[in-house]
């Protein structure tokens, strides 16, 4: 975590910005004070804020439950609060990975997921009572949810751990960001509204009863798989450490162990030390993931539809779970397993977000570059491997490069098989491709000279063998693509392929500093870019003659790239008088220099937008407190005048477009930083 | 590379002139000069050949003869394999040259010595010891009666090199084909390159008409379903039909551009035999490093992709509607005062115009 715990101000400023629109305003000073003081301890926090001891405390115990701090105990026994800001800027994400767990496990999944980012990180039995409330607390609540035909499974409102609970999280970005009220305070349960625009009419309540977790069974299948995929982990105690922390503390382990608590001296030691603390590191966090055995003895099963997995697994267990009360079934589960999994806190795991994100990414990108059908058949190829994917990069690489020429971990693999197995069916697959191709496998009829089929083929009736061999041909433009999506690594029956994540990143990077240059300068200052890229420092001769322009329709675009920051200038003194007239100028590229100030301007730009926002709430803020008053709410038309419904209509019109801006700044920021390490360039 | 030369011809000497009525009056100098005049032009004579034109009747009267042509600059003496030869000039400039001074002429004949490699005008002072400012003088002066150009070297983009006007300079000094004057020949680049960028894409991608598959689609899924709910007159739920996904109706005219299956992707060498082939340029040559040098360029220009060390083919986009990304597509990526732009102050997010205008909303004044 250690390059993207390198904070800057503006990184500070925002998540300040993203903590107060989600915690409120208590859990931003605390924030903003760690922001800017760094390290704290609590007393050294009290001095420099002018809050009091007690709303410190409140605040921190909210940031704590997010994960938004690092608290160490070092030996002192005092407490020491850092800002985890990974963590911190991951806020603007939570709407983003409800889509992403819907679009790969389906609604229930989506669900189980909302919560536990809504409560933080959350003992499993507690997730178990916000979904099953023993009777008594039901009843208590029966009055206040008014008129829902939810059910009681769907907890409004329910109070666990302090905090709010939301259930009903079929959400979009927008609605889940507005939703997400937790009060700060942490002392009593807060009911949240069901935004009224994400969950329309009636029709949907149906739609709402399948998408209900009907049993803690399903809820812990859901768990389970959620868990094996790698979505929600363990928390522990080392997750708390900060990064300085956790390289100490492994350094420490590592140094009693190997040197009897003597500091290795010679070189060699040293590297051999440091290359141990890194594995140490390694093995902490990917302990971290390991799924604990569970009380339901569910298949493991791939398939995100869970009612299909409950019903199949019912028969093929022969034993009707559902048969026995909730609460016995619980109890004799815990009394059965290993009695931790009740106990088990889990959290969502922020790193296989970014993994989710970058599938996505890619295929989009795909799909600019090579078209809808070819994209779809990469994302599924992609999702297939993102189970075995832990995060994006590693983080903590041995010094000494891994062999290259080591054998692929054949889970990094997949095939047109494959795919051909799980693409869905409406798809046509044999659009972008060439006829001739289609021909070749179909071996039905020619192709004419207008490039039509002779016989016409419903891409529909395509037997498996037909099918992966015409999703090989989309495979093939993925590879042939300069991008190199995926590279070809062995034939095992079929081609197996896998993805060189970290070379696509790097491009991508490019991709995303070139899009930015193509929108300021146009095509010229790509240009300018691509030269430099490709043949490193040039003075202006050079230039000219990689670009075939001539200097004068340079000039410009060198120095207002140069004033932006993405490129950099060097003068060489060719004499000994250091004269400007007898220097050699030279200009170039730095990717990772263009990479940090592009992730720096996007960071303001963030920022721009949070107070944009804040400043156009502002300007509707009584006619925002009367529309939330509880008469008001779906009763709009009665109770607002015309000008005020308008002036609502176009608030909401403006928040989403903010957001939605915001969420594609996002959307940058994980291209630029999240996918891959520090980039030695030139 | 003189063979297809561009040097406009001088104007070829005319008969009409050399040969007046009074033929008696013509000298024999003029006489050996119309004879020489007969062969093609830039045709180079040796002594042996000028003594078989018989005008003179000595070698001594021949020697004179050509002095005088030399003289009035209606010849060039030159030397070849340490043989003297000899040059015609045509009329006019050989009246060009009797107009010189002294000076330009000196340097004139430096500058016609070099040919098309073209002379540096700081060489030429050390060659000719005039000072700066008679140098400069003079070949402003022979640049004005059109008897020398300059050109900026390619190699040394700073140096100003002098050649005879006719001639085509170098490519050392002119650089490849796709320069002339010293910088780069926009029109010619653009016009070759649109050429090789058709080329490459008949090459390397095909375009399918809209209804390139017209089938009726057959939902046979349903179908089978249907068959079954016949025989069974129950439906199993696991065979519930799957959805199909819309068809949208193709229209024919609309056409896409696919990358062709199994292309033989195009190299600097195969483009650059191609180019020639069709005789798109007339008096230049495309080499392979010069293609090579196009090819590269047009890689920078998002035209073309470099498939492998040598292969290029057409680079596509899939949709033609151009997003960048999600910084530079809101306000504050493409803003000119984006760094002046701070928290509170005259420049914020709450007074900014083009927010505003993005949001069509009010902003602070
Ligand atoms: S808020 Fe407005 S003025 Fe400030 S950087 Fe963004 S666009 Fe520019």
């Amino acid at each position: 975590m250690s390059y993207l715990q390198r904070e800057t101000p503006i990184l500070a400023e925002l998540c300040t910005f993203l903590v107060e629109d989600q915690y409120g305003e208590l859990a931003a000073r605390v924030f903003s004070v760690l922001a800017r003081h760094g390290r704290q301890t609590l007393a050294a926090l009290v001095r420099a804020s002018y809050l009091n001891g007690r709303q410190i405390k409140h605040g921190l115990v909210v940031l704590i439950q997010q994960h938004l701090l690092f608290h160490s105990v070092t030996e002192s026994d005092v407490n020491y609060y850092e800002i985890d800001w990974q963590q911190s800027y991951c806020l603007v994400r939570y709407g983003k990975v409800l889509k992403l767990v819907e679009d790969r496990y389906g609604k229930k999944a989506t669900n189980v997921i909302s919560n536990l980012l809504t409560l933080g990180h959350t003992r499993i039995v507690d997730l178990k009572e916000a979904y099953f409330p023993a009777p008594e607390v039901a009843e208590s609540r029966g009055g206040e949810t008014n008129g829902t035909s939810l059910g009681k499974r769907n907890a409004n409102g329910e109070r666990v751990n302090g905090t709010a609970i939301k259930t009903n999280g079929i959400t979009n970005g927008v609605a889940s960001k507005q939703d997400n009220l937790t009060n700060g305070d942490g002392g009593h349960a807060n009911g949240v509204k069901i935004s009224g625009t994400t969950n329309g009419d009636g029709a949907e309540e149906d739609a709402q009863e399948e998408n209900t977790i009907q049993s803690v069974d399903e809820l812990y299948a859901i768990i389970y798989h959620l868990m094996q995929q790698g979505w929600i982990m363990k928390v522990e105690d080392s997750q708390f450490l900060s990064p300085g922390d956790m390289h100490d503390q492994a350094r420490a382990a590592a140094v009693d162990e190997n040197y009897g608590g003597n500091n290795p001296t010679g070189n060699k030691d040293k590297e051999v030390l440091a290359a141990d603390i890194l594995q140490r590191k390694r093995r902490i966090r990917d302990d971290w993931l390991t799924v604990p055995k569970f009380p339901t003895r569910k298949r493991q099963n791939a398939e995100p539809d869970y009612g299909m997995s409950n019903k199949r697994a019912k028969i093929s267990h022969g034993n009707d779970w559902t048969s026995h009360g909730d609460t016995v079934l619980l109890d004799a589960g815990y009394t059965t397993s290993q009695a931790t999994s009740a106990d088990l806190i889990i959290r969502v795991n922020p790193e296989k977000v970014t993994v989710g994100m970058r599938t996505e990414q890619l295929a989009l990108l795909v799909e600019t570059r090579l078209g809808y059908t070819t994209s779809q058949i990469y994302r599924v190829m992609l999702r297939l491997l993102e189970t075995n994917l832990a995060r994006c990069y590693e983080e903590w690489p041995d010094r000494i490069k891994d062999d290259p020429d080591a054998p692929i971990d054949s889970r990094h693999l997949v095939t047109a098989r494959d795919v051909a197995k799980n693409i869905d069916r409406s798809i046509d697959l044999f659009e972008s491709l060439d006829p001739h191709a289609i021909v070749q496998i179909t071996r039905k009829g020619h192709v004419d000279k207008h490039h039509r089929l002779s016989n016409p083929i419903d891409p529909d009736s395509l037997t498996l063998d037909d099918k992966t061999k015409i999703i090989d041909k989309h495979i093939q433009l993925l590879s042939d693509d300069p991008f190199h999506f995926v590279t070809w690594h062995s034939r095992a029956g079929y081609s197996q392929w896998h993805v060189e994540f970290e070379e696509i990143a790097k491009s991508v990077i490019q991709q995303e500093v070139e899009n930015t240059v193509a929108a300021r300068k146009g095509a010229l200052g790509v240009k300018l870019i691509r030269a430099l890229r490709k043949k490193g420092k040039l003075d202006e001769r050079q230039t000219c003659n990689a670009m075939m322009m001539s200097a004068q329709d340079l000039r410009g675009v060198v120095n207002d790239m140069t004033v932006q920051g993405l490129i950099q200038t060097q003068e060489v003194p060719r004499v000994e008088r250091r004269e400007a007239k007898h220097s050699i100028h030279l200009i170039w590229y730095d990717r990772q220099r263009a990479r940090e100030k592009l992730l720096h301007d996007t960071y303001k730009g963030m920022v721009r937008i949070m107070q944009r926002i804040s400043y156009e709430r502002g300007k509707v803020k009584q006619l925002l407190i009367k529309a939330e008053r509880s008469d008001v709410v779906g009763n709009e038309e009665k109770w607002l005048n015309r000008g005020e419904l308008d002036a609502l209509k176009k608030w909401k019109e403006v928040q989403e477009k903010l957001l939605l801006q915001l969420f594609r700044e996002d959307d940058l920021v994980a291209t630029l930083r999240d996918f891959i390490g520090p980039l030695i360039s030139v | 590379m003189a063979s297809v030369s561009a040097a406009p011809s001088p104007a070829p000497p005319t008969k009409d002139e050399s040969a007046p009525v009074l033929a008696t009056e013509v000298s024999p100098a003029d006489l050996l000069y119309d004879k020489c005049a007969e062969s093609p032009q830039g045709t180079v004579f040796f002594q042996r050949e000028l003594s078989n034109m018989q005008v003179a009747n000595s070698m001594a009267e021949l020697t004179r003869l050509l002095q005088d042509l030399c003289d009035r600059h209606l010849m060039k003496l030159m030397t070849f394999d340490n043989e003297p030869c000899w040059k015609l000039r045509s009329k006019t400039e050989a009246e060009k040259m009797r107009r010189l001074t002294p000076d330009e002429r000196l340097l004139y004949h430096h500058i016609d010595q070099v040919q098309s490699e073209g002379i540096w005008s700081k060489a030429l002072r050390a060659r000719t010891n005039v000072t700066q400012q008679v140098l400069t003088k003079c070949l402003k002066s022979l640049e004005s009666k059109d008897l020398v150009k300059s050109v900026m070297s390619v190699k040394f983009p700073n140096r100003k090199m002098y050649l005879l006007k006719h001639l085509r300079p170098s490519e050392d000094i002119a650089g490849g084909p796709w320069q002339s004057e010293g910088d780069f020949d926009n029109a010619l680049i653009s016009i070759v390159s649109t050429a090789v960028s058709q080329h490459v894409e008949q090459e390397t991608c095909i375009r399918v008409p809209g209804d390139w598959n017209s089938y009726t689609p057959v939902d046979r899924t349903a179908a089978i379903a249907h068959k079954k709910a016949q025989v069974q007159s129950v439906q199993d739920i696991e065979d519930t039909p799957t959805t199909k996904s819309f068809r949208p109706p193709v229209d024919p005219s609309a056409s896409r551009l696919v990358h062709r299956n199994n292309p033989k992707y195009p190299t600097a060498a195969s483009i650059s035999a191609w180019l020639m082939s069709k005789q798109i340029l007339r008096d230049k040559e495309v080499r392979e490093d010069d293609m090579e040098q196009l090819l590269e360029m047009m890689v920078l220009d998002g035209r073309l992709e470099k498939i492998s060390g040598t292969n290029y083919r057409t680079a596509m986009t899939a949709s033609d509607v151009q997003v960048f990304n999600g910084f530079v597509d809101a306000p504050c990526g493409n803003c000119p005062v984006f760094d002046l732009c701070s928290d509170e102050g005259e420049i914020c997010a709450r007074t900014c115009v083009y927010f505003g205008e993005w949001l069509s909303t009010e902003s602070e004044e």
